[in-house]
């Protein structure tokens, strides 16, 4: 009779905690931070308003090594993810996520589709656009003294502006900019790139750093180097050199020139167990009003076009009453000098490039 | 009367309830067996779930190499029949397009990004061409068509490397952990030098665990002497000193030694401070190799404290007190009688630092810079970001071997029943 009563009340915990586990209806995976802040408050918050549905947000650090593992196991726990560029692609390619109807995207005021509504066409069916993001260079206001650093070649140029140089540790983006830095035109960059000599030229304009780079493989980490004075310049995600400035009263100073932009996109995980609130997410998520909501919590680009005019249109746009425009990396006044990343390109060559630049990095 | 008694002597025995004995004896052993086997179930179930098929299905990974045999089952199975020297004929072409039109997408998807380590491109080649192919007319010769919507298809490069997937076990993945790769007719060749990199991790991560090892135990001897011998009361402080950095959380303690060792950190400011180093001179002791040896060090340390702790409360005073009253100076008592008593405790001690050096992963994440990372920080890289499951299977066997190694030879010199860890 005792062990029966112990047996039970077991089971009525083991019940109870899972049900707490479960009493969420949506798993969102993201970066965490102020970006995952940015989701919540953009509509995490406003759909869960209207579906009454709560969510989950779990964060991650990238690579589809989970999802992956959940999708081969079939115990698949997380509904909704933010991918970068290449996650999207590969994952969409062996299934990893599901592809979208389309009678579900949401459409602008004036009934242009989602897909005529993008800046850059959706790589495939499970994609939703969520942000642009760039790997940019900045400095720390009053490091340098005369003339600043505003363009990609002083960043590699250590003789004019001294100091020791942030650089992440993957080779995407900075074999792009030692290029560019090099006088390629952005046109060729990856024409260019693909070939030994090419690769060999990016390398060459990276040894001139080599001795000055001090290496960082998450986000806050460079903002922390730059502050500290650990380096003098360096690279980072726009929207952690914009973000403090916004939000933390920095004087980061950004350096626009030969930035790379990367996309941002949400998947659903094949086998969600909530799909229904999933793809009903997915689509509130990628309409234009979420995408400009976004934008008043941190400067990454919106990738609709309709969305950048309800910022335009509604400055000073962010939370704290300023502009958030001057600080988006995707508007027209940068674009000229940026180089848009090209995943594809990056999906073929990637795993040779990434091994020499380990190499490099090593050396 | 003879045949009742007859019947009854080959008849069983019975047991009160009418059972036959035999059987009755059987099935009280057999629950006897089942009691004990369920008792060792568990741990058994345990060890079988947790580490035997883990390490198993890891084993499988690292030379599985079905995938393109069962995307591509008609090309592979004439591929032998290409010499290798021209672009292959018509029907090598035909076999490719059947296989790229009728396979199931998802297949498709993985089986190009398995080609793409063979060779860089075959992901693009084959998302292209499964678009373009859909126009294409069956009915002509697909060679020309298919080059025509495709010029990498007469690139005779791709082909070539189709020969490296050919077999369905492979042990490409441990060649690739050991900087080499197949060519076309499956001889080991080495990587191109720019893409030489795990030999050099490797030898690094040799380096570090071995350099780890040496100053944990020369930082924790002394300690675990001072902690064996002190009076209780003073050698319980000493190891609350000892034991508190190891119930810190690791990550706060990493942090912790940044602020201490990075250039502007504490330590860079107080020399600084004092005139011992120029202000442009300022010492490099983090994010590069110098950081993650002291952080680690510090991380490890304990593991070396303990066991040598353990097995030096164990040793008599009275013998050093002995060989000092037969006349060996202090030193010499030190070294020919005390420290040949804690070889069970160095040996403990090393083995398991080692070992766990040699698998480290969050520290050199996070301090080791360009020259501090290890060759955990590439299996993560490519669990995580290339997806390269079976090279970093390779990578995880290697490692497994090793320590087993590692511990074979341990046992050959010092003998396993000498270590103590307690």
């Amino acid at each position: 009779m005792k062990l029966k009563n112990v047996i039970s009340t077991a089971a009525a915990v083991v019940a109870l905690s899972a049900s707490g586990v479960l009493a969420s209806d949506l798993t969102v995976v993201s970066w965490g931070g102020g970006y995952t802040a940015s989701q919540q408050k953009a509509y995490g918050e406003p759909w869960e308003a209207k579906s009454g549905k709560k969510i989950h947000w779990e964060n991650y650090n990238g690579g589809l090594g989970e999802v992956r593992t959940q999708v081969e196991s079939g115990n698949v726990t997380w509904d909704v993810v933010d991918l970068l560029p290449d996650q999207i692609r590969t994952g969409c390619d062996e299934g990893l996520f599901v592809e979208l109807p389309d009678d579900i995207l949401i459409p602008t005021a004036d009934g242009k589709s989602m897909d005529e509504d993008l800046m850059v066409p959706r790589p495939n069916k499970c994609a939703v656009p969520q942000i642009w993001w760039s790997y940019q260079a900045f400095y720390n206001d009053g490091t340098f003294e005369g003339e600043q650093p505003d363009t990609i070649m002083d960043f590699f140029d250590v003789e004019k502006f001294p100091g020791k140089r942030g650089v992440h540790t993957w080779a995407n983006a900075i074999l792009e900019m030692a290029l560019f830095a090099d006088g390629v035109a952005k046109e060729d960059i990856y024409a260019t790139l693909e070939t030994e000599e090419g690769a060999d030229r990016a390398f060459a304009k990276l040894d001139t750093i080599k001795d000055h780079v001090v290496f960082w493989s998450s986000g806050a980490k460079p903002l922390e180097l730059v502050s500290s004075g650990e380096v003098s310049m360096s690279l980072a995600y726009n929207g952690r050199v914009g973000g403090a400035n916004l939000n933390d009263g920095t004087n980061f100073v950004s350096i626009w020139h030969g930035q790379v932009l990367e996309e941002e996109w949400l998947g659903i995980v094949t086998g969600s167990k909530n799909m229904e609130a999933a793809l009903d997410f997915a689509a509130f998520a990628s309409s234009p009003t979420a995408q400009a909501e976004q934008a008043r919590w941190i400067n990454y680009g919106p990738m609709r076009t309709s969305a950048l005019n309800i910022i335009s249109a509604g400055e000073p746009w962010f939370n704290t009453g300023v502009e958030v425009l001057p600080h988006m990396p995707n508007r027209d006044e940068v674009m000229g000098d940026s180089i848009v990343a090209d995943p594809d390109w990056w999906a073929d060559n990637g795993d040779e490039l990434q091994e020499r630049y380990a190499a490099w990095m090593g050396q | 009367m003879t045949d009742t008694s007859l019947q009854s002597n080959n008849a069983p025995m019975m047991t009160a309830d009418g059972i036959p004995l035999k059987k009755s004896l059987q099935m009280s052993l057999r629950r006897e067996k089942l009691r004990a086997f369920g008792l060792v179930a568990g741990p058994a179930l345990f060890i079988l779930i947790l580490f035997v098929w883990p390490i198993y299905t890891l084993f499988l990974k690292s030379i599985d190499d079905n995938l393109v045999n069962d995307v591509l089952p008609r090309t592979m199975a004439i591929y032998e029949q290409w010499d290798g020297q021209d672009l292959p004929d018509e029907e090598h072409y035909e076999a490719m397009f059947l296989d790229l039109t009728t396979a199931e997408k998802l297949q498709i998807g993985k089986v190009s990004t398995r080609m793409n380590y063979a060779k860089s491109g075959w992901k693009s080649l084959i998302k292209k061409s499964n678009r373009k192919f859909k126009k294409l007319d069956p009915n002509q010769p697909l060679k020309a068509q298919m080059i025509d919507a495709e010029k990498r298809w007469g690139d005779i490069e791709f082909w070539l490397s189709l020969g490296i997937m050919k077999d369905r076990v492979t042990a490409g993945y441990y060649w690739n952990a050991v900087d080499r790769t197949y060519d076309s007719k499956k001889n080991v060749i080495m990587q191109p030098e720019n893409r030489q990199v795990y030999v050099m991790f490797w030898k690094r991560t040799l380096l570090v665990s071995t350099i780890v090892t040496i100053a944990c135990l020369i930082l924790a001897y002394p300690v675990a002497y001072l902690l064996a011998t002190l009076p209780l009361r003073t050698s319980n402080l000493l190891m609350i000193c000892v034991l508190m950095p190891f119930w810190t959380s690791l990550l706060v303690r990493i942090v912790a030694w940044m602020i201490m060792l990075q250039q502007q950190g504490v330590l860079n400011d107080s020399l600084v401070g004092l005139g011992i180093i120029s202000d442009d001179n300022r010492l490099p002791l983090m994010y590069n190799f110098n950081g993650t040896i002291i952080v680690m060090t510090q991380v490890l340390l304990p593991f070396m404290i303990l066991p040598l702790y353990s097995v030096m409360r164990g040793i008599p005073p009275t013998y050093m007190r002995a060989a000092q009253n037969l006349g060996a100076t202090p030193t010499r008592a030190f070294i020919r009688v005390y420290m040949p008593q804690t070889i069970p405790g160095i040996g403990a001690g090393v083995i398991l630092v080692f070992i766990v050096a040699i698998g480290y992963f969050i520290t050199p994440e996070l301090v080791g810079g360009k020259d501090g990372q290890m060759i955990g920080n590439q299996i993560a890289y490519h669990l995580r970001k290339s997806l390269n499951w079976g090279l970093a299977s390779a990578m995880g066997v290697i490692l497994l071997v090793a320590i087993l190694t590692l511990y074979w030879v341990y046992d050959k010199i010092v003998g396993i029943d000498n270590m103590r860890l307690g």
